[in-house]
């Protein structure tokens, strides 16, 4: 009986977490676009909708409707199975994504996890660096040389980034002692002083960089870099399966800022009188507007810059970082 | 290697060229540089102007369909034909420079005697799938009767539907309600041509 | 039950990877079958409660098989078929076969006899962590910083070896050999 109460909690859960996350990655696509266009003195879509606001709808019509082409001459089930490890290695990562305080609901109490795993960040991480793969096999199987550009780059990119982010992460594990999320959460409980991001600033800034780079948010997009490779791995997708990219680099995008304010800036406790699940959602919109923020101000990187700071710059800072939180310590 | 001997088409005094930062010779420069870069918060400054724009909220966007973009008189656009101010009868004189001078060839005339033996256009038109709005019949028109219009909105059903001679002619009834301007631009006579004119000399 | 299904279903996957891994003759398929074999391997140890060990296995696994793609990339056109050239064919099939039914008979022989026991079995209330930690670093501490310091110094390595200098870009050298 008890366990099928869970099953059925849980599925509710997975439901609810994907519709949730899938909506807010669209409309994430179109706050980005306004957010953008502000920057650069432009007004963004205005004409679908009050300032534009349906726009999603008719880009989520648009891309559901298209004819989906599949190209002459690719490797047609590596083809069309990446789009989907895209979209579901970013929505697996959110499996173990603890997002407000627990709250009751009908005398239910109501842990807003779906899957409470003791190495919840780990796991994340490995969904994570799967959801690589899915710009890597696109590439390579485009029969295309932009796309197999992109997919090169896409190696040269989790190489790079899953070290530094593996490394500056374990610091903060060192102090908690767990790599479950809602211990690193319960360990900042007290307001603002008591946040990770004091005693670990290193860690946070080294999570932060490579945070954008596993996201190919700008600095770093040099997975489908228009200027250089036209659309890179995806220069061959078009209707739903470029949409799938797009909707998992959204929820990654999302995953990220979830993971950063609960590792480093406090995560879902309440601060002064903001309650817990605000003070979350405010930290998560700050974190998505400042990956737009970068986008609009900032240059790419070219893949061997990326390397060269990532292997010589970062991981050694990172382990630096683990060196000195050791001897803290101890 | 010296370029700069032929690059130097007597740009003015002044002119600062640059050969990019000098590149830094033993690895403890090259930190220097790397440290000097990445602290010195350049890239804050970036974040900032962005920053500062948004807050500003100065929006240069026109909003096509609802907004139009007034054109200025020098704007190259389909051409009109225009009317004396005096009479209302047509200036053009079929004098057939524009025609000679139309470097795409797309400007044709016809032109006959009249009965009062003054030369009379008969037909007028320019193909303007050819018509690549250089201006040169506009300036070269003696009578200033070809000129450039200001509208932009080129999307029509057929390819003749600005060219012949009915379509740019003012209409006689915009003529008569004084909605003929003056063409400003390209060929026009400058606001302050008078203080040009000199007196022929005479002594030759 | 769920046990079970997941078992069967986990075995059936990554049997059926592997055997596209040995059989496809593209390159590609090769590649994406192993690592889908690879990841559906940690299902395994989620199901016995390893947490700890399935997510370490997708993470090693994804980094490594993605230098496998970098290669194959590198050396193949992964959107052709590879034409293979065997020539004793004989003598490989039968080496193969023989070592296969080997390896089955070294791990199954234990399992019949009924003899296996953990060397060390799990203490009750201690986690999966805390216990890969305990055997870290007491029985294997010498190799694992024997592994430990082979990997410092392989990373320090590769960090020296791609020291390329980047000085001057390509046009900068062909102005100066003057030709441009
Ligand atoms: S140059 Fe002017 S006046 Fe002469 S034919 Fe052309 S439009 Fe008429
Ligand atoms: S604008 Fe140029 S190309 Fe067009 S009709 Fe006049 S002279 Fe010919």
């Amino acid at each position: 009986m008890i366990e099928t109460a869970l099953i059925v909690e849980t599925v509710v859960k997975a439901i609810i977490a994907l519709a949730v996350i899938a909506g807010m990655a669209g409309f994430a696509t179109f706050i980005e676009r306004k957010v953008l266009a502000f920057m650069q003195r432009r007004l963004g879509p205005m004409h679908v909708g009050p300032y534009g606001l349906l726009q999603l709808a008719a880009d989520g019509i648009k891309l559901f409707t298209k004819e989906d082409i599949i190209p002459q001459n690719v490797v047609k089930p590596i083809f069309m199975i990446a789009p989907v490890i895209a979209a579901a290695s970013a929505f697996v990562a959110i499996a173990a994504v603890p997002y407000f305080p627990e709250f009751t609901v009908f005398g239910y109490t109501i842990h807003p996890i779906i899957s409470d795993i003791n190495v919840g960040l780990l796991f994340i991480m490995g969904a994570a660096s799967v959801g690589m793969y899915a710009p890597l096999l696109a590439g390579l199987s485009s029969h295309n040389k932009w796309s197999l550009l992109g997919g090169a780059r896409a190696v040269i990119q989790l190489l790079s980034f899953e070290v530094v982010s593996g490394l500056s992460i374990l610091g903060p594990v060192m102090m908690i002692g767990s790599l479950s999320l809602i211990n690193m959460n319960d360990y900042q409980i007290g307001g603002v002083a008591n946040w990770l991001i004091w005693k670990q600033p290193l860690a946070f800034v080294l999570f932060a960089i490579a945070g954008f780079a596993e996201t190919n948010r700008t600095p770093f997009d040099l997975i489908e870099f228009e200027a250089e490779i036209v659309s890179g791995y995806a220069t061959e997708y078009s209707g739903m399966r470029w949409g799938l990219f797009f909707i998992g680099e959204y929820a990654n995008m999302i995953t990220i800022s979830v993971l950063v304010s609960i590792i480093f800036l406090g995560g879902y406790n309440d601060i002064w009188i903001i309650p817990g699940a605000i003070a979350m959602l405010i930290k998560v919109s700050l974190w998505i507007f400042l990956f737009l923020w970068v986008r609009a101000a900032w240059p790419h990187v070219r893949p061997d810059q990326l390397m060269w700071v990532c292997w010589k710059v970062l991981m050694p800072l990172a382990l630096i970082n683990v060196l000195i939180t050791g001897i803290v310590l101890v | 290697m010296e370029l700069r001997g032929f690059k130097n088409r007597n740009v003015s005094p002044g002119y600062i060229f640059f050969e990019g930062e000098p590149k830094p010779l033993t690895s403890w420069e090259q930190f220097k540089r790397f440290l000097s870069r990445a602290v010195k918060g350049e890239l804050f400054v970036g974040l900032w102007i962005v920053l500062r724009e948004m807050i500003r909220f100065d929006i240069h966007t026109l909003q096509y369909p609802m907004e139009k973009l007034k054109m200025g008189p020098r704007y190259r656009a389909i051409h009109k034909l225009l009317r004396l101010f005096d009479s209302g009868s047509e200036r053009c004189i079929g004098c057939g420079l524009c025609e000679k001078i139309c470097i795409s060839n797309c400007i044709k005339m016809d032109t006959k005697v009249d009965e009062k033996s003054r030369k009379l256009v008969t037909q007028y038109s320019i193909n303007f799938g050819r018509c690549i709005f250089c201006g040169y019949c506009a300036e070269v028109c003696p009578e200033l009767a070809i000129v450039h219009g200001s509208s932009y909105e080129h999307a029509s059903e057929q390819r003749a539907s600005f060219g012949l001679k009915e379509d740019m002619l003012t209409p006689l009834d915009k003529f008569k309600a004084n909605k003929q301007k003056e063409f400003p631009g390209f060929g026009a006579l400058s606001k302050d041509a008078d203080k040009f004119v000199k007196k022929t000399p005479l002594a030759y | 039950m769920f046990e079970a299904i997941a078992f069967y279903m986990f075995s059936i996957l990554v049997i059926g990877m592997f055997l596209i891994v040995v059989f496809s003759k593209n390159a590609l398929y090769s590649m994406s079958a192993l690592a889908g074999g690879m990841i559906f391997i940690s299902g395994f140890f989620f199901l016995l409660d390893a947490d700890f060990l399935g997510v370490v296995q997708i993470i090693v696994y994804t980094g490594a098989i993605m230098a496998v793609y970098a290669f194959g990339m590198m050396f193949f056109d992964t959107t052709r078929d590879v034409k293979e050239n065997i020539r004793f064919k004989k003598i490989i099939y039968t080496l193969s076969t023989l070592s296969a039914i080997f390896v089955i008979f070294i791990l199954l022989a234990p399992v019949y006899s009924g003899k296996i026991e953990a060397l060390y079995p799990s203490i009750q209330g201690v986690g999966n962590i805390q216990m890969i930690g305990l055997i870290l670093f007491t029985k294997y501490l010498v190799p694992f910083e024997l592994a430990a310091i082979m990997l410092l110094a392989a990373m320090i390595s590769g960090i020296v070896l791609v020291k390329i200098k980047m000085e001057e870009t390509p046009t900068d050298i062909e102005v100066a050999k003057g030709e441009k």
